[in-house]
């Protein structure tokens, strides 16, 4: 499992299973063996991926699948079809793997995947590194991105996890680096601002290294009431939590 | 699942609004700050400080473990600080000491092995054989001299999640599960790089679905497979292609079956008490079973020729087992052992291989003082926050 949201509008943790191809919604205390309160599977739904976004506003989940984003009504439960599809050449989303929907803004940030300087087999994926992509949060078929942040400037090998926090329109992803490298150089947790397009930096980053003792951020989440960033590290096996008043 | 949603529907509703409310009223108060400056309109601010907080356990997770009886060896997965131990197989951690240290450690960024899901002691060579299962798409091979941050003498580029390897040595094949891609893949044994498997039993017709475990009846040549359940039909160019939930099974194919080839028998039901199959071992003599099985905390025992809904012959489970989340078991048929790697306690269990019930251990080994629990975090992909109950949650 490679994402995990709460819902506070709702109470609701959501998570995808993908080599269940479902979507599970639980409430958000559910604890020990209980079973979600919804299943969004089945051959209408198609196949949704391993992360996954709410919009608790709009009520709409959002997936990527390497090369589409799906748009499922939040409250479907069984086999459902997306109401939206982001997919064709224009959109440039190829890998998207991570996701982050600014219902107050109307942003999708997406994260795209890459191989990119793997010891594994040459592959496509392998000759060009990932990205973050800004969509409309209401786009629809075969539409461009807003902006695209990458290149080498921007540090950006691949994206996991992703957040946004809309108050000041902020994009905080974690970055982890060369796939197949276990203590990658360069990696960080990120933030970029919606304005942000090209090869731009990071505003602000977190880097890996021996101060802030991460590794290889995986995942994040945002706790703004205590201005603290909430980072997973593979590497780490752990969870760290930073005090990132900056951002917030 | 209907009930809860039917008679939510309206708190929900009101809880929904109320919800809603607050969230944008404190997401309008804010947003009157400016959009975000770019710290000195240049370049970036590097925010190099120590976490307020820091959830780590420190002591080892066992994955999965070997033993080979010739050679007293016992090698055991480390999937928390990404470690191979070898122990002593005869070694028994005494109930005041603080933990067994093992013979050897194998760790470090030259090694290729980090989420070790497998591990396999070659016979003759006494190589140790280790399977990533996730981050890294390696099978490295480590010679009797590795220690430390060693190189492996050969590897495998493995695509894909294995969780399992068996190993054919007359005919040098290795059997292994591919839980993301829902296939068995057979590779020579001493292949190494990005060769291709010689074999690969694959497609809807196999049953396949999320295999963990991989054992072989070399007697009566078959092989046995668990499967969580998380099932994928692919829709290739007849359909969609879409996922499906099924009850936890056992698939049993010929041995040198191949392609799109459906189960001979499945052993499933709720009478099979299976709850996350994972590795499994074979008694040839026996003709038993042996199942690790996770989510129960429990060791499953079946028959060979069993079927469809069959209860288990024998179950080992209760808190006198010290079991706890078991992925890994090994068997040694020529002592009569069982050999059990839990993850939610840092230590491998060893019992008679008739055990049944809620009993205690043979032998303990300890990688951590007694009563240590595994804080169970596994390659953290993501991580949630429940603001309501200020918790962190952790996917695995």
């Amino acid at each position: 499992m490679h994402d995990v949201r709460y819902d506070e509008v709702h109470d609701e943790i959501v998570v995808p299973v993908p080599y269940a191809e479902a979507i599970l919604t639980f409430r958000g205390g559910a604890d020990g063996q209980e079973g979600p309160i919804r299943i969004i599977q089945g051959p209408k739904t198609g196949q949704v991926g391993s992360r996954l976004d709410v919009d608790p506003i709009h009520n709409e989940i959002f997936v990527p699948t390497s090369t589409s984003i799906l748009v499922y009504p939040r409250e479907a439960n069984g086999d459902t079809a997306p109401i939206r599809i982001i997919k064709g050449p224009d959109t440039q989303l190829r890998r998207a793997q991570s996701i982050a929907v600014d219902p107050i803004n109307n942003i999708i940030a997406v994260g795209l995947n890459s191989d990119f300087g793997s010891e594994g087999p040459a592959t496509e994926e392998a000759q060009e590194k990932g990205a973050i992509l800004l969509f409309n949060r209401t786009d629809n078929g075969n539409v461009k991105p807003r902006a695209v942040i990458r290149g080498d400037k921007s540090g950006i090998i691949r994206i996991n996890q992703m957040q946004v926090y809309p108050p000041k329109k902020l994009i905080v992803v974690a970055q982890p680096g060369i796939h197949d490298h276990m203590e990658p150089e360069g990696a960080f947790l990120g933030v970029w601002s919606y304005d942000d397009n090209g090869d731009v930096p990071p505003r602000w980053k977190l880097p890996v290294g021996p101060r802030t003792t991460l590794k290889k951020p995986f995942g994040v989440a945002l706790n703004p009431k205590d201005k603290e960033v909430i980072i997973s590290d593979m590497r780490q096996n752990g969870v760290l939590v930073f005090s990132v008043p900056e951002i917030f | 699942m209907r009930r809860v949603f039917g008679c939510g529907k309206i708190p929900w509703l009101q809880l929904a609004l109320a919800g809603l409310i607050v969230w944008l009223a404190q997401a309008s108060l804010i947003q009157t700050d400016a959009t975000a400056q770019r710290p000195n309109n240049t370049g970036t601010v590097v925010i190099e400080r120590p976490p307020l907080r820091f959830i780590k356990d420190p002591n080892p997770a066992f994955s999965a473990v070997a033993v080979d009886s010739d050679s007293n060896m016992l090698v055991v997965a480390d999937e928390n600080l990404f470690q191979i131990m070898e122990y002593d197989r005869r070694d028994s951690t005494p109930a005041r000491a603080t933990l067994t240290e093992p013979k050897r450690v194998i760790s470090g960024t030259n090694t290729k092995a980090e989420m070790i899901c497998g591990v396999y002691i070659d016979p003759k060579t006494k190589e140790i054989y280790a399977l990533n299962g996730d981050t890294q798409s390696w099978m490295p091979v480590f010679s009797t001299d590795a220690r430390g941050n060693a190189n492996p003498s050969r590897y495998l580029n493995i695509p894909g999640h294995p969780f399992q390897m068996a190993v054919d040595e007359e005919k040098q094949l290795i059997y292994m599960s591919i839980q993301s891609d829902n296939k068995i893949e057979v590779y020579r044994k001493q292949a190494s790089g990005v060769e291709k498997p010689v074999r690969t039993i694959e497609g809807n017709d196999t049953q396949l679905e999320d295999p963990h475990g991989i054992a072989i009846d070399f007697k009566n040549n078959l092989i046995y497979v668990s499967n969580f359940g998380n099932g994928r039909v692919e829709g290739g160019r007849t359909g969609p292609t879409y996922g499906k939930f099924d009850a936890p099974s056992i698939t049993v194919y010929p041995l040198n079956a191949s392609g799109n080839t459906k189960p001979l028998r499945i052993i499933e039901g709720p009478a099979t008490l299976m709850n996350w199959p994972s590795h499994m071992a074979f008694h040839e003599d026996r003709q038993e079973l042996f199942v690790a099985n996770d989510a129960d905390s429990s060791i499953l025992v079946f028959r060979a020729t069993d079927q469809g809904n069959a209860a288990p012959i024998r179950v080992i489970k209760g808190p006198k087992t010290g079991i706890k989340h078991p992925p890994g078991i090994a068997l040694d048929a020529k002592l009569g052992e069982l050999y059990v790697a839990s993850i939610g306690v840092p230590s491998v269990t060893v019992f008679p291989v008739t055990a049944n019930g809620d009993v205690a251990p043979l032998r303990v080994i300890r990688s951590a003082p007694a009563g240590a629990v595994g804080l169970m975090i596994g390659n953290p992909g993501a991580v949630g926050y429940d603001s309501k109950r200020q918790q962190i949650l952790v996917p695995n």
